[in-house]
């Protein structure tokens, strides 16, 4: 019984870690219809954004976020107004490019670091809580605690604030977003700075957990676009409840089946919910052929 | 004839090309190409990387029947790679078969492989489509990480060095070189005879618009599938000849998304997506660049070249999207005196 308890355990921190990297990814694609490649990355360098705030100021990853929520939103923006912006309408190309984006930030950060792996420490590293007899990390806690607060942070403020209606707007129908006076790029260069802004936010409270690597970005990309699919296009709540669903398969699959064969399970998955309902779990029906088609 | 109109005579030949038309064309492509390894016949560094440039060429232009003439993205052509080098691995190691006999079940295999896939993701448009070949090459890595009595798990397999001509095995570099071009040449026939033929058309009427061609009575599915099993029978050949040229692989270089499926997207789209020769030139200019720069800065700034290759990318994508060939048959035109 502890077993299984365990196991589900396992799988919703997991979970939470994989809801938190998907929110952002999922706002871009949903309301941009952008499949941001370079998504991983930005968690990625919120990670070494965590490290470089504790090697020169002694901050702690979670103090950092303050700095690197910010840096990625500034990123963030700026890549959409200098490199997708133009490629509007051709989402090939801008696959293409947010691929180019990804190799050349991933092997910046390589050439920067020399491949060197770094770790940082936090107040919590050490610390667990249990709860009956089950013990956790408080990193992975605060992880799964932080991904539901952010979830449902955003859904909050897509459902309530005005620029929230105006995104809202702007996924639905652009051309007649823009004739009620939505200026449409604005919209679109904050949502991709927020998404951004959420990926480094990912990767500094994840920053405790992992060794660094410049490549870490890709571990957590591919399972980001399944938990995307599996929640369905551009839905927040179906990105945070598609993280859960998607780490207790892995954790399942992982104990069940073998450790060793816990992507394929996972990613079979994803293929027959692609196939069966390719709208995803919270997804509107068709999204996957209009969504992404250039709204005219 | 003043020479500004044999050049546009040139630029635009009159009618709808054949194939008739392409293959002289082809075939004088591969003559200078087959200059081009003479001259480095005696220079093993150059000649290797013109077998690494030649494979991926053929690998290019093999993608380029699906990805550039029917608008698929796929990401997973990595896997037919790699089922083209298991079965010859296999056949070669276990079988005792000579590698080249072996080709000919590799290619069948792969385009086997890719119609069963494919059949139900060609429901998928766009980049779900995209999505959903890089999620079987995830699928398929951990299984060949899990089945290594076929593909040697983690270790990889390893072709023991026994030269000779039927174990496709050679001592020099300039047979390598020779292979691949042969690789390339087989590609560069294979889609020109595609594009310029009614099945290349129906091809290009899915990409522009796939329910305009429903409407006009073309099979789609079909017609998709076709494409892909031929692509993905070039590239299992292809997978064959690198497993037999570099002797040793593991899943995770056979399977790699950077290093095999996406590459031979990105070296299509440098070089001009949808025509015929730019996955050529595409190729020529990725691999020499690339060696190039991790001679110049492999040593001293770990990665710099995949930075450069990057740039390249997002530098391709915005400011010339119809890749090097577009870029030149632009330039051609120019010169010709016709407005671009």
């Amino acid at each position: 019984m502890s077993e299984i308890l365990n196991i589900i355990a396992v799988g919703l921190l997991l979970g939470g870690v994989y809801s938190l990297v998907s929110v952002g990814l999922n706002l871009i694609f949903g309301v941009i219809r952008i499949v941001n490649f370079a998504q991983g990355e930005f968690v990625m360098l919120g990670m070494y954004g965590a490290f470089a705030a504790q090697v020169a100021l002694h901050m702690d990853p979670y103090v950092a976020v303050v700095l690197v929520t910010p840096a990625l939103f500034l990123l963030g923006a700026v890549v959409y107004a200098v490199i997708l912006r133009p490629l509007g309408g051709e989402p090939m190309m801008q696959i293409f490019a947010t691929f180019g984006l990804l190799m050349v930030l991933q092997n910046v950060i390589l050439a920067v670091s020399g491949g060197a792996a770094y770790s940082v420490d936090s107040v919590l590293s050490s610390r667990s809580v249990s709860i009956g007899p089950l013990q956790f990390g408080l990193v992975r806690v605060v992880a799964l605690t932080a991904s539901s607060v952010v979830a449902a942070g955003l859904g909050l403020y897509l459902k309530l604030s005005l620029q929230g209606k105006a995104i809202r707007a702007v996924a639905q129908d652009r051309k007649a977003a823009q004739l009620m006076g939505i200026d449409v790029e604005r919209v679109y260069t904050i949502t991709f700075g927020v998404g951004a802004a959420l990926a480094g936010l990912a990767g500094c409270l994840l920053s405790p957990l992992y060794t660094m690597s410049p490549q870490i970005g890709t571990n957590f990309i591919l399972p980001a676009f399944a938990v995307v699919v599996l929640g369905g296009l551009g839905s927040v709540l179906g990105a945070y409840v598609g993280g859960f669903i998607v780490g207790l398969t892995e954790a399942l699959a992982g104990y069940y089946i073998d450790p060793s064969l816990k992507d394929a399970v996972l990613f079979l998955m994803f293929i027959i919910v692609l196939i069966v309902r390719p709208s995803g779990l919270f997804g509107h029906a068709g999204a996957e052929e209009v969504g992404l088609r250039e709204q005219s | 004839m003043s020479k500004a109109d044999r050049l546009r005579a040139w630029a635009k030949p009159r009618g709808v090309p054949t194939f008739a038309f392409e293959l002289p064309i082809n075939l004088a492509v591969l003559a200078t190409l087959a200059a081009l390894v003479w001259a480095f016949r005696a220079d093993g560094f150059s000649l290797n990387i013109l077998a690494g440039a030649f494979l991926f060429a053929g690998l290019a232009t093999s993608w380029n029947i699906v990805g550039g003439f029917c608008g698929q993205f796929s990401l997973g052509h990595s896997v037919f790679f790699a089922t083209g080098a298991y079965t010859t691995a296999n056949l070669y190691l276990k079988f005792h078969v000579s590698p080249w006999l072996a080709l000919v079940p590799s290619a069948f295999l792969s385009a086997g492989i890719a119609v069963a896939v494919s059949w139900p993701v060609f429901r998928l448009r766009g980049p779900f489509f995209a999505f959903a070949t890089m999620a079987f090459t995830e699928v398929l890595l951990s299984l060949a990480m899990y089945f290594d009595s076929v593909t040697g798990g983690s270790r990889g397999v390893s072709v023991p060095f026994r030269a000779g001509f039927a174990n496709m095995i050679f001592r020099d570099r300039l047979s390598y070189a020779v292979l691949m071009l042969g690789f390339l040449a087989v590609s560069l026939i294979v889609l020109s005879a595609i594009a310029r033929s009614r099945l290349g058309y129906r091809l290009q009427a899915i990409r522009d618009n796939e329910d305009a061609a429903r409407a006009a009575g073309i099979d789609v599915l079909r017609e998709k599938l076709v494409a892909m099993a031929l692509s993905a029978a070039l590239t299992g050949i292809g997978g064959a000849l690198f497993l037999m040229y570099v002797r040793v692989a593991d899943p995770p270089t056979l399977f790699s998304l950077f290093d095999v499926g996406v590459k031979m997207a990105l070296i299509t789209l440098i070089g001009g997506i949808g025509t015929i020769y730019g996955p050529l030139l595409g190729a020529l200019f990725v691999v020499v660049l690339e060696n190039f720069l991790r001679a110049e800065l492999g040593g001293s700034i770990p990665g710099g070249n995949l930075i450069v290759l990057g740039f390249i990318l997002i530098g391709t994508a915005l400011f010339l999207r119809r890749g090097i060939y577009g870029a030149l048959t632009g330039l051609v035109a120019r010169f010709a005196g016709k407005p671009t």
